[in-house]
């Protein structure tokens, strides 16, 4: 439309700056649904200043180290683009059946082969922008506590990562595995906001078991 | 079954054959004869209807069928449709197989409501100019391709085994290029052991420290006064015992301070700093409490046997042992003539110290330990704290109470929720009693006993120990313990902190006295420190009469002059 507007000063995000901050919304909306769905105690997790608003944060170590762990295949799997979608399912302890699961679809936007910017092309967006889609975000997965079954069971959490079939996968760290489906009969979906950046668009939505 | 007969499979099968009427319906009922095979073969079903019990409602279908007929075929063979494609509807909406025919055209039909796509784009155009940000609106107008993912997860509902999930998901081609991978090595458990959890929310208290003070050795507060965040002087008290429930302190109007060690009493004359070990419990029990009477000429001892000792200060002779109490006598309270003890098991004892049979008066209103007891200045009211987080206010009247009558409190107040240790009434407005509980109340009441009133509360961020309220100024004193051990000068009636020094003591501090002349707080804690404080000023003596009184009374302030001997 107006690529005056643009200021020309600021560089589009570039792959490597998208995928980082796919990966650090990756890691608040984690602790997030860990905090608002009971997965840990609420005392291990601290407040933490992020995209404007408070995050609650986890502080246990091991907890951290793990998701440290998986976000870092994550970012290497958005660099090449081979991973198009996260799971968080929130899985009962004792029956092992899934409860939620939260699903975050990474597309990839098109960019344009060529580099002469047509006129089509959306002007870069600004970074104060995505940081409100990725704040609203966040803001609606604690709202979803107000709708979301009440867990009164302990939980455990897995993340699992949709790949292309010609990902590097490192072999002995991640393997293949069931879904954790929660079955269509018994499944409620509401789709959350979405984000995007230059490059990715990141999807939300979460199923949880209701029968009711 | 009846009907069975009248029903001739052979009705059915013309139906069947008159229905097609658009070639998009012959599609369908192609892909129909696919799903129930029994409606295309004419024998078969007849066989069946004869010998299977599930099939025995068929037989009655297509006579609704046959006069419904000519109203609707078309109906009838859409709705064959979506019976059939239930399971393909399921993979066209997945996007998988969208080129095929029949798919393609079942897709068409049933994706009938589905609002044209142009107005769609416009939608999802229009979106970002409206800001809603504040909204709780879940976007439906992107692509369904995550539920329809979802879909495709939850392809079998009633495959148990996820080895076949995926084997069907992989037969049925869903998952086209995709992976499904989890981390090897499962997360952290979570720590969230129920009982733990309990046991933190109980501790809680303890290691809920408030954010630090600024570190000066004053503070002034926003009246202007300067108030000493250092101890005038500190006494050691070797063997002082760190008990919550005892009553260790305790300072006379001659200005002599009773400390008891254990099982000895010392006492130290403010005026001289001259130290005198008074007397020694019996043996195998201990001092755990004293309190000096009004005219500062006696001292009463508590034991942990339950006897209650009288000495005199002047000759630091016993005059006599009141015995009686079954457990340790915690609590002593002054009123003339009159001791009154509290003992652990609840009972609250008057002893005449005059007359030979001392006990002249018992109340019972505890279920636990009497912990904190104080007379009123007049003697017309008693008050009384218990371990059971009660707080009793008792007429003072004894009249003449025979031993073994007993009488019952005026009001019986329960809005702590610890044990209430500290009481102090207030010397400049009879009515007004303060209260502080324990460790998980924290919380200072403040009553007015005439009508039994709570006019106040304050939380403070630990437990309440004492309570002492200034004779000249519109303040109160409180001492705490874990984890700030700090002393705190509250004002009266805003409640708001003057100032408060925190870790007065490196243990708790569970005692306190004031001096006499008003300025001075002895505190006494864990630590086996005495620590004195300057915590209020002595008010400048206006008139002729004021004067006269403090010099009478040869103790007006308690001068660091004085204190400095030792």
């Amino acid at each position: 439309m107006a690529p005056t507007k643009q200021a020309p000063t600021r560089q589009a995000i570039t792959l490597k700056g998208s995928t980082n901050l796919v990966t650090e919304f990756f890691k608040f909306a984690a602790n997030t649904i860990l905090f608002q769905r009971g997965v840990y105690p609420a005392d291990d997790f601290h407040m933490v200043k992020k995209y404007g608003q408070t995050v609650l944060v986890t502080q246990d170590l091991a907890l951290e180290n793990y998701l440290d762990k998986i976000l870092k295949q994550v970012n290497k799997w958005l660099l090449t683009g081979s991973v198009t979608q996260l799971v968080l399912a929130i899985i009962s302890k004792d029956s092992r059946t899934t409860l939620e699961r939260w699903v975050f679809d990474i597309n990839l936007v098109e960019q344009p082969a060529d580099s002469s910017e047509p006129p089509h092309r959306a002007p870069a967006k600004p970074e104060a922008e995505i940081q409100a889609e990725i704040r609203n975000i966040l803001k609606q997965i604690v709202s979803t506590v107000t709708f979301l079954p009440v867990i009164d069971e302990p939980t455990v959490f897995n993340i699992l990562a949709y790949t292309s079939d010609s990902a590097d996968i490192p072999a002995d760290e991640w393997v293949d595995t069931d879904p954790l489906a929660i079955e269509a009969s018994k499944s409620q979906q509401v789709k959350l906001r979405s984000f995007s950046t230059d490059v990715h668009r990141i999807e939300a939505m979460v199923a949880y078991r209701y029968e009711g | 079954m009846s009907h069975k007969p009248k029903t001739p499979s052979r009705h059915r099968s013309r139906s069947e054959a008159k229905t097609p009427l658009t070639p998009s319906l012959t599609a369908g009922l192609n892909s129909l004869s696919l799903a129930i095979p029994t409606q295309v073969s004419p024998s078969k079903p007849r066989a069946d209807a004869s010998f299977n019990p599930f099939l025995s409602s068929r037989p009655g279908s297509p006579t609704r069928r046959a006069t419904s007929r000519p109203a609707s075929p078309i109906k009838r063979a859409t709705s064959g449709a979506i019976q059939v494609s239930e399971s393909l509807q399921r993979q066209a909406s997945l996007g998988v197989i969208r080129k095929g025919g029949v798919e393609s055209r079942l897709d068409v039909i049933t994706r009938d409501y589905v609002p044209p796509p142009k107005s769609e784009k416009k939608r999802s155009k229009s979106q970002p100019t409206r800001d809603t940000r504040d909204r709780f609106i879940t976007t439906r107008d992107t692509t369904d391709e995550v539920t329809a993912t979802l879909d495709m997860m939850s392809l079998n509902p009633q495959s148990s085994s996820p080895g076949h999930t995926s084997r069907l998901a992989a037969a049925a081609g869903v998952p086209l290029n995709r992976r499904v991978l989890a981390y090897h090595e499962p997360p952290p458990a979570s720590s969230s052991d129920p009982l733990l959890a309990q046991a933190r929310e109980l501790v809680r208290p303890l290691y809920a420290r408030p954010g630090a003070l600024a570190t000066s050795t004053s503070t002034t507060t926003s009246k202007g006064r300067k108030i000493a965040t250092q101890p005038e002087r500190v006494l050691d008290a070797p063997g002082m015992v760190d008990d919550y429930y005892l009553n260790l302190v305790a300072w006379s109007s001659l200005n002599t301070l009773a400390v008891a060690l254990a099982e000895s009493t010392y006492l130290w004359r403010a005026d001289t700093g001259e130290v005198t070990q008074m007397g020694e419990a019996p043996e195998g029990t201990y001092v755990a409490s004293v309190d000096f009477s009004n005219d500062g000429q006696f001292l009463g001892v508590g034991l942990g046997m339950g006897a209650v000792e009288l000495w005199d200060i002047e000759t630091q002779t016993k005059l006599r042992t009141m015995g009686g109490h079954s457990t340790q006598v915690a609590c002593l309270s002054w009123h003339q003539h009159l001791l009154t003890s509290g003992c652990g098991d609840g009972s609250i004892w008057h002893h005449d110290v005059r007359v030979a049979r001392h006990k002249v008066g018992e109340l019972v209103g505890h279920q636990g330990e009497v912990c904190g007891l104080k007379w009123r200045s007049d003697g017309e009211l008693l008050a009384s704290g218990g371990n059971d987080n009660v707080v009793n206010v008792w007429d003072g009247r004894v009249g003449d109470v025979t031993p073994g009558s007993r009488s019952a409190a005026r009001w019986t107040k329960r809005n702590h929720v610890a044990a209430v240790k500290a009481i102090a009434w207030c010397p400049w407005q009879p009515a007004l009693l303060a209260s502080g509980g324990g460790t998980s109340d924290a919380t200072v009441h403040i009553w007015n006993t005439t009508t039994g009133a709570r006019l106040h509360s304050l939380t403070t961020p630990s437990q309440v120990t004492s309570i002492q309220w200034s004779p000249h100024k519109k303040e109160f004193l409180t001492t705490h313990g874990y984890p700030t051990n700090s002393l705190m000068i509250h004002a009266y009636p805003s409640m708001e902190r003057v100032v408060e020094i925190r870790d007065a003591h490196d243990s708790r501090v569970l005692w306190s006295a004031l001096g006499p002349g008003g300025d001075l707080v002895c505190t006494g804690a864990g630590d086996e420190n005495l620590k004195f404080w300057r915590v209020w000023e002595m008010p400048k003596p206006k008139k002729g009469k004021d004067a006269k009184e403090g010099s009478r009374m040869g103790t007006g302030s308690t001068s660091s002059g004085i204190l400095s001997i030792r």
